[in-house]
């Protein structure tokens, strides 16, 4: 092994990139861009769903519980329509998410002591809308009982449950704070995938790869010398991702760095070896970007990146343990919003070292048998 | 005109057989959706149910019974364990057992049967931001009905009349959706993104694989006037998003059984002009992308992220900053979405979706005119 035909390797990937200032450009763009599209739209926290308020009962009640709609928070009243025909345009439109009506006579059941149903439309064509908004409505409507009951002074003496309610490690309730930590993981992926399997499949549609296996370079050489630069581009865009969660989006970190770093170093290995298999496979550039979009997907959707597996039906959740990406997440996520240590996070760091030798694994054993045949 | 006709025809014959040269290509413009509509409409929900809970109760009464029963009979709880002390809960935390846990203190009936209020703590696991907001909201909710409850047992057993002691009773209706399946919310975004990724990319790449490869040059000199080229090119990139769309609305018809509720001929319109929309933007990107390479990450860039997050498609555009709110303007996608989500689950038509096709309208021919420009300017370079 020869470090002046690998520094040479790696010189020749960096001009090479330098030749294309678009690229650069784009490369760099990409975390800041994924960095508030995941940071603002992703994790957005919904709350202020645009409600609109049938009051049939014009009464104090009515007005009461209109009022506490309002002042939860997570409802804002912006329309007020004289029956429920009207509601159908608005919804339709999309111009009010959730509707609140309230029935002719509400007051007088409730001062006759009966139960007195009020309604609360969703607009179900939005189902994150649907799931808060139906939650907080339930919410809302039962402390509104408690305290008209509180209000009547009736139950003095009466037996009650005092529930503390309190959210562990994350008590914002913030989706940012778990969406930029993987962010960091889902950026290596990215980039080492679809910027090194360009970058090899550019060199076999060249025919300069077979140049290079004419000159005595070994395979050991040349794939340290392909994997450095890309390594180390990814590592300069997780660096400006973390930078921008932690001093712009002040997500807070509670763990330790060695974890955070030791998890993102065994799958940045599993990263790797998919570019590389994906090179190997693919014999054009745009064979590969179609290879890239075919891991990228499911990766994406089963890993509980954006979209929770707690949320996905019992089948498809084992399935969620075939994705590396799975664990480099809860790795990462436990770290920096639970603060676990390294013996809470075994069981992950197991997982992505195991993926890690048989990606990297398979990918090198593979790229060897090319290079010398 | 017939022989611009012919000569269309050479070249749209021409992309389908590098096509068929590159069987995997093929596959992956008509299988990839198929799967990805698997793999979204089945996996992604946003519902939180059945939310792994673990329950330690340091009472063992029945009062403390009686009250872990409101969790058990409650979909939205599923009691998971019974922890012994507060380290189980950790425990659970830790390796994502559970999510909920709640803490009954001994002396609970104790406190109970004194006609006070008992405490009770509930931990949620605020890991997963949106399962714990509604988490944390619906076991308030639960834990204020048996609060009342209690109280009016407690006033039974007194004899108590409690004439004025009435309950407001919240009932949930979910329109256009009523079950809360996510196929049905989602299978209409997921066309758009589909087609965005198909056509954008694909139309962006091939026409600057035709520079890299030097073949540019080849057919310039060839009688094809420009214009011809651009309709050869994209021709059979329209029918393949055409093909998607028609195998997307299908499955979701008969496989998740998605209403088409409103007037199909309007989802057909709509869909033909976000696809010339797309196209526009797969040559503007082919006009400025230099190489294969910037022209790849550009459309996603372009392509694939706005579409897939500022489109409305999973998340909610009204919850986010303004300023991202008008750039998603900048992308037909948005407009998309409401069509294709108001054709299908909101019954809409013509009548509703006008000022969305003019959008579309609009905005593919801002984009064949701009990039247009910039190739006249490129070829006379």
């Amino acid at each position: 092994m020869s470090p002046k035909r690998i520094r040479l390797l790696i010189w020749k990937e960096f001009t090479q990139l330098r030749r294309d200032p678009l690229l650069i450009r784009l490369l760099l763009l990409m975390p800041v861009l994924q960095l508030i599209l995941f940071g603002y739209v992703v994790a957005v926290d919904v709350r202020n769903l645009s409600t609109a308020v049938v009051d049939l009962d014009h009464s104090s009640t009515s007005r009461a519980l209109e009022s506490a709609f309002s002042g939860s928070g997570y409802f804002t009243i912006t329309q007020h329509v004289a029956s429920e025909d009207d509601l159908r345009p608005l919804l339709d439109r999309g111009t009010v998410k959730v509707a609140l009506v309230i029935p002719e006579g509400t007051e007088a059941r409730l001062t006759r002591g009966e139960t007195a149903p009020i309604g609360i439309i969703v607009d179900g064509s939005d189902s994150q809308i649907s799931a808060v908004g139906s939650g907080y409505a339930s919410q809302i409507v039962a402390q509104f009982n408690t305290q008209r009951r509180d209000d009547l002074g009736i139950q003095v003496a009466a037996p009650s449950v005092d529930a503390r309610v309190r959210v562990m490690f994350n008590p914002t309730l913030d989706p940012v704070n778990t969406m930029i930590p993987g962010l960091i993981a889902a950026i290596m992926m990215i980039s080492l995938m679809v910027i090194m399997s360009q970058a090899v499949v550019k060199e076999r549609e060249s025919g300069t790869l077979e140049q290079m296996f004419v000159t005595p370079i070994k395979a050991t050489e040349y794939l340290i010398g392909k994997l450095t630069p890309y390594a180390a581009l990814a590592t300069a865009q997780m660096l400006l991702v973390a930078a921008g969660g932690l001093f712009w989006f002040k997500v807070p970190f509670n763990g330790s760095i060695w974890v955070v770093l030791l998890g993102l170093f065994l799958f940045m290995f599993t990263c790797l070896g998919l570019g590389l298999l994906i090179s190997l496979v693919s014999r054009t550039r745009h064979q590969a970007q179609q290879a890239v979009m075919f891991i990228m997907i499911p990766t994406m959707v089963l890993s509980g990146f954006i979209f929770p597996i707690a949320s996905m039906p019992a089948l498809i959740q084992p399935l969620t343990n075939l994705i590396p990406l799975t664990f480099a997440l809860e790795v990462l996520r436990g770290a920096f919003v639970k603060g676990s240590d390294l013996a809470a996070l075994a069981p992950q760091m197991l997982a992505l070292v195991g993926f890690g030798v048989v990606i990297f694994g398979a990918a090198i054993v593979a790229t060897r048998r090319r290079i010398s045949e | 005109m017939r022989q611009a006709l012919i000569r269309i025809g050479a070249i749209v014959r021409k992309e389908f057989r590098h096509l068929g040269r590159d069987p995997r290509m093929l596959l992956a413009v008509v299988i990839t959706p198929v799967i990805q509509l698997l793999l979204f409409a089945y996996a992604i929900s946003f519902d939180v149910d059945h939310v792994a809970t673990i329950v330690i109760d340091f009472d063992k009464s029945p009062a403390s019974q009686r009250y872990l029963q409101q969790y058990e009979g409650s979909p939205f709880f599923q009691v998971v364990a019974h922890g012994s002390s507060l380290a189980d809960v950790d425990d659970a935390f830790d390796h994502n057992t559970a999510r909920v846990a709640i803490v009954i203190p001994s002396g609970f009936a104790r406190t109970l049967a004194s006609d006070a209020a008992a405490q009770v703590s509930v931990l949620i696991d605020g890991s997963e931001p949106n399962a714990a907001k509604i988490s944390q909201a619906y076991s308030v909710a639960l834990n204020q009905l048996y609060g009342q409850q209690l109280t009016r047992d407690w006033a039974d057993a007194q004899g108590l009349d409690l004439s004025s002691f009435g309950l407001l009773q919240p009932q949930i209706r979910t329109w256009y959706n009523p079950e809360r399946r996510s196929s049905d919310f989602l299978i209409p975004g997921l066309m758009v993104v589909i087609i965005a990724i198909v056509t954008v990319q694909q139309t962006a790449v091939t026409l600057v694989r035709e520079r890299d490869l030097g073949t540019q040059e080849q057919l310039e000199v060839s009688p094809m006037r420009r214009i011809e080229l651009m309709v050869g090119k994209l021709l059979p990139w329209t029918l393949i998003a055409f093909l998607d769309v028609a195998l997307i609305t299908g499955l979701g018809r008969t496989l998740f059984n998605v209403p088409l509720r409103g007037d199909f001929w309007a989802l057909a319109v709509g869909a033909a002009l976000f696809v010339f929309a797309s196209l526009g933007m797969g040559l503007l990107i082919s006009a400025i992308a230099p190489t294969m390479d910037t022209a790849n990450i550009m459309a996603l860039l372009i392509a694939f992220l706005p579409s897939f997050l500022l489109s409305g498609f999973a998340f909610a555009l009204d919850q986010i900053p303004a300023f991202l709110q008008w750039i998603s303007y900048a992308f037909p996608a948005r407009y998309m979405v409401t069509i294709s989500r108001g054709v299908f689950l909101k019954g809409a038509g013509f009548a509703e979706l006008w000022p969305e096709m003019v959008s579309l309208v609009v905005y593919a021919l801002v984009m064949l005119a701009i990039s247009s420009v910039l190739y006249g300017r490129r070829s006379r370079a």
